[in-house]
């Protein structure tokens, strides 16, 4: 049975949503995040005092950040290809 | 038990909210959120393929949600199993009142096809031959209404033939301000050279076809020219307001609350002869679905 009716069929639908939630959320958020931080970047690019520095303070933030959302990004994978797995086993299982 | 009974009632509502939001989606991955196509009677699964009732009537009379919405959007506050279609089935006698519950995400027109199948499948199998049948919709359902009529009719199906009545309840025929909205936000967004602002454009465009469909009240499949209202039919139209005043500027920015009174009539819409106009004023879009002013009013249509 499928729907809403069939728990694990349903679950493995909400594990499925929410991993692919979090797998695009978190690249779309770093996309954000990382345009953002860039807006303020600019700025400081334009002051010969703070260019250098800032150049250095983009480089690290922009490292760190990129790690830190494809690590969750990845995990989101990771619960969806489980989720999407499962599914088919629970579809192919033979019906006792 | 109640308990039991409350958490599948929430399972449910998640599964239409999701199905609204990404249903063709979650369709396309096999996801157990996605709404199978189902009809019901007395709260129960209908089963098309063999339909066992202890009363069939002569008259069906479908009710037909809208977006992201259940069956249960029918029933009368505090009146679980109360509707306008078992108020009409009291009234008209003979009658089987029936809710339909879809994934209200996938484009308008498959759902259509899908309700055309449905119908001319429950008709050739319904256990007393059908003599009449009364389609009522609710916001995307009204739109629902059209595309299956208009598939029916194309693929000749005996339902249409038959005594056939369609009431649209606030629905948008002309589109529904809130999705033309979202549409020209997500356009105007997609073009700004900011990507924290693209990515807002993009996340808006993450709607499914079905609410897309609504920005336009596209009810039939891409390429298909316009087609009126079905003549074989009689068609109705109930429209709502929010505030009490008909003129109020309330009532003309936002109408029912996401359908202006002009797009519930398909005021754009050519050639669209219609049985009946009635406007609600005070009653917005989801009290629409059960009103006692409306249910007034399909009585004295339909009885």
């Amino acid at each position: 049975m499928k729907g809403p009716d069939n728990h694990m069929h349903w679950w493995l639908g909400v594990a499925d949503l929410l991993g692919h939630g979090l797998q695009h959320g978190a690249v779309k958020l770093k996309r954000v995040h990382l345009s953002i931080a860039d807006e303020s970047f600019r700025v400081l690019e334009t002051i010969p005092v703070t260019r250098s520095g800032s150049r250095l303070v983009r480089a690290c933030h922009h490292s760190v950040s990129h790690v830190s959302y494809t690590s969750v990004s990845l995990a989101g994978r990771a619960v969806a290809d489980l989720a999407g797995s499962l599914r088919s086993r629970v579809a192919t299982a033979p019906v006792n | 038990m109640v308990l039991a009974l409350s958490a599948g009632k929430i399972q449910q509502h998640i599964s239409a909210i999701a199905s609204g939001f990404l249903g063709d989606w979650l369709e396309n991955r096999g996801n157990g959120l996605a709404v199978p196509m189902t009809l019901f009677v007395d709260g129960k699964r209908l089963d098309v393929r063999n339909p066992k009732l202890d009363a069939p009537g002569g008259t069906l009379c479908v009710s037909i949600h809208g977006l992201m919405e259940l069956e249960s959007v029918w029933d009368f506050p505090g009146q679980a199993g109360e509707h306008y279609g078992t108020r009409l089935a009291g009234a008209l006698g003979d009658t089987t009142a029936l809710k339909l519950r879809f994934n209200s995400g996938r484009p308008i027109y498959r759902n259509g096809q899908d309700l055309a199948s449905l119908l001319e499948q429950l008709v050739a199998r319904w256990p007393v031959p059908v003599e009449r049948i009364i389609l009522l919709g609710h916001s995307m359902g009204g739109l629902m209404i059209r595309s299956a009529c208009h598939f029916g009719s194309v693929q000749a199906h005996s339902w249409v033939s038959k005594q056939l009545e369609c009431v649209y309840i606030g629905s948008p025929h002309d589109g529904s301000w809130l999705a033309i909205g979202a549409h020209k936000v997500a356009e105007t967004l997609n073009k700004v050279p900011r990507d924290y602002l693209k990515v807002v454009g993009e996340v808006i465009d993450l709607r499914s076809e079905g609410i897309q469909n609504l920005s336009r009240g596209d009810v039939f499949e891409p390429g298909t020219v316009e087609q009126p209202l079905i003549p074989e039919a009689r068609h109705y139209v109930i429209s709502g307001l929010l505030a009490k005043t008909e003129n109020h500027r309330v009532n003309v920015m936002f109408g029912d609350a996401l359908v202006h009174e002009s797009s519930a009539r398909g005021a754009r819409r050519e050639g669209w002869e219609l049985s009946g106009i009635a406007n609600f004023p005070g009653v917005d879009h989801i009290r629409l679905a059960h009103h006692p002013m409306v249910c007034g009013q399909l009585q004295e249509w339909l009885v």
